[in-house]
């Protein structure tokens, strides 16, 4: 049972340093090109038709606060913002106005590990072993950090051997699973898990599911996106529901799932 | 500013890792590996040598050390450049989804081009103070030489500013990459990389009608970074080596006052790149 805080402006949470996420007001504004040639561009200056650029709302004034060590899973349809949300609290994206603030669990900065779409930086000319110190770095890991946990990743990752070829031969599978690996052993205090937990065989997701409840155990925050209702059911605290660009329920689990298989219904039947 | 440099701080293991992977990258596939930033440099100074000695009749003693001083520090320049300019839409995976500091990958781009760079300005004092002299040919030890890092640094924080501006309006327009090569092509030729930069002066009627012209030929910092490196390492060349009709010209003395000039204007171009850099930067993933 979690309960829930609504939050109205920062000053309300002035000892912030409670929670691990604070988001107040947030609001991102994305510009959008509807035409591209150089030509229509210089011809839509002058005689006043449809502008080319136009603002789109991805998320408008969306405020919550999460403690530490809850697991708060946010979900929605397509096109509702979660991305958008993730990406702003991975600092992928500047917020148009708004504040987020991000605390670790000492109140200072926080670290965050982004699982967002698990081994885009990897490069396949290069072997495991030099991806994995590549992309340790990109995720902020030092130096001595990284030779300290370099034989636990590989371990996790099921690769042995292959660890030393070249990523280019490598499966889909074998990729997704060093991904996880490395961003999942960088002691994040802040876990941003965007739909990638759908990653290898049923074995390995097993395994990613029990490293997961893991790091519950030791109260990490972890935020994560996904469309799979039983898996929200399974790990999540609490449940942040989007829709176009708002929050349409921030609750108990069970409360906002029922409503939103409620909702999935009608919309599918109409 | 110092808030973002303090952040490339930050991050300094990454581009160090950056850097390391795009040299490792660029020579994965070939036997010769590291041979590759030497060879091309070596036969393309045997060919402008061949050509210009046998075609054009240049008489100048060590030609190809004077070739030498321009095409390296222009190679670089273009190159890392052109590199640069690619590098965030290459790395575009990488900064959708993670945060870094943007410039850190077109910086990445620089530092690599520059390895080379040491690298063969390594390989011209080898030949030129190593070597030849072995055979009674190559260039005197010059007090002068002392100044070859302060010129390597100025240059380096030239490309650096030319880099990041170009690197982020490439993101938005893919042209830029096509006018920076095209201009690059020309340049090679108008600038004084292949000749001295008083065959300029002695040669242009319109030079020799407004000489402030070329002064202001010679406070191009690429061109003025190519004439230092040429006067600190190398003696003076007489006009008339490089063209016959010039006979009784003298060399013209290197002019400090517009070398500083130049290094005033590397500094700015590379402080107002980084500013452009860093207005931009977050604009790179939200691009319309």
């Amino acid at each position: 049972m979690t309960e829930t805080i609504a939050v109205t402006g920062l000053d309300e949470v002035e000892e912030g340093k409670q929670y691990a996420v604070v988001v107040s007001h947030l609001t991102k504004e994305f510009r959008v090109r509807y035409r591209t040639s150089v030509k229509r561009r210089l011809i839509s200056l002058f005689d006043g038709s449809e502008p080319t650029l136009k603002r789109f709302t991805a998320l408008s004034d969306v405020s919550f606060c999460v403690p530490h060590g809850q697991t708060v899973a946010i979900i929605g349809r397509n096109g509702s913002g979660k991305s958008t949300l993730m990406g702003l609290l991975a600092r992928v994206y500047r917020k148009t106005s708004g504040e987020i603030r991000l605390y670790g669990a000492d109140g200072g900065a926080a670290r965050i590990a982004p699982l967002l779409e698990l081994g885009a930086g990897f490069h396949i000319d290069l072997t495991g072993e030099e991806n994995i110190e590549f992309y340790g770095a990109i995720l902020g890991m030092s130096a001595r950090e990284m030779r300290q946990k370099f034989d636990r990743i590989v371990e996790f990752a099921e690769l042995g051997d292959k660890v030393r070829t070249a990523v280019r031969n490598w499966n889909d599978g074998a990729r997704l699973r060093l991904g996880f690996a490395i961003a999942i052993h960088t002691d994040p205090d802040i876990l941003l898990i965007d739909e990638v937990l759908a990653v290898g065989d049923e074995a390995f997701q097993t395994k990613c599911y029990r490293k997961v409840e893991e790091l519950q155990r030791q109260g990490k925050t972890i935020l994560f996106v996904s469309h799979d209702l039983a898996k929200v059911e399974r790990v999540a605290q609490r449940v942040i529901w989007l829709m176009d660009g708002q929050i349409h329920m921030d609750g108990e689990v069970k409360t906002v799932l029922e409503a939103y298989r409620l909702y999935s219904a009608t919309q599918a039947g109409s | 500013m110092l808030e973002e440099l303090r952040e490339l701080w930050r991050y300094r293991y990454l581009l160090y890792m950056l850097v390391r992977r795009e040299l490792k990258v660029r020579y994965k596939n070939s036997v010769l590996g590291f041979l590759w930033s030497g060879i091309p440099l070596l036969l393309q100074v045997f060919v402008y040598t061949f050509l210009f000695r046998n075609v054009v009749g240049v008489r100048a003693p060590n030609y190809s050390a004077y070739l030498l001083t321009g095409i390296i520090p222009w190679t670089f320049f273009s190159t890392a450049i052109l590199d640069a300019s690619q590098s965030l839409l290459i790395n575009y995976p990488i900064i959708r989804k993670v945060y870094l500091p943007r410039e850190v990958i077109p910086l990445a781009s620089v530092l690599s081009n520059f390895v080379h760079f040491l690298l063969s300005w390594a390989l011209y004092f080898i030949v030129f103070l190593g070597i030849a002299p072995l055979f009674g040919l190559g260039t005197p030890l010059l007090g002068s030489m002392v100044w070859f890092p302060f010129i390597t640094v100025i240059e380096l924080l030239l490309v650096i500013g030319c880099a990041l501006v170009v690197a982020s309006l490439n993101v938005f327009y893919e042209d830029v990459k096509f006018i920076v090569q095209t201009v690059f092509q020309l340049g090679f030729f108008l600038l004084p990389v292949l000749y001295p930069a008083d065959q300029i002066y002695y040669t242009s009627h319109l030079i020799r009608a407004h000489p402030w012209l070329y002064r202001v030929y010679l406070l191009d910092p690429i061109a003025a970074i190519i004439t230092a490196y040429r006067h600190m390492l190398l003696q003076p060349i007489s006009p008339s080596a490089f063209n016959a009709s010039l006979k009784g010209a003298k060399p013209l003395p290197f002019d400090w006052t517009l070398w500083f000039g130049a290094c005033l204007l590397s500094f700015l171009i590379a402080w107002a790149g980084y500013a452009y850099f860093n207005r931009r930067k977050w604009l790179f993933v939200e691009r319309p």
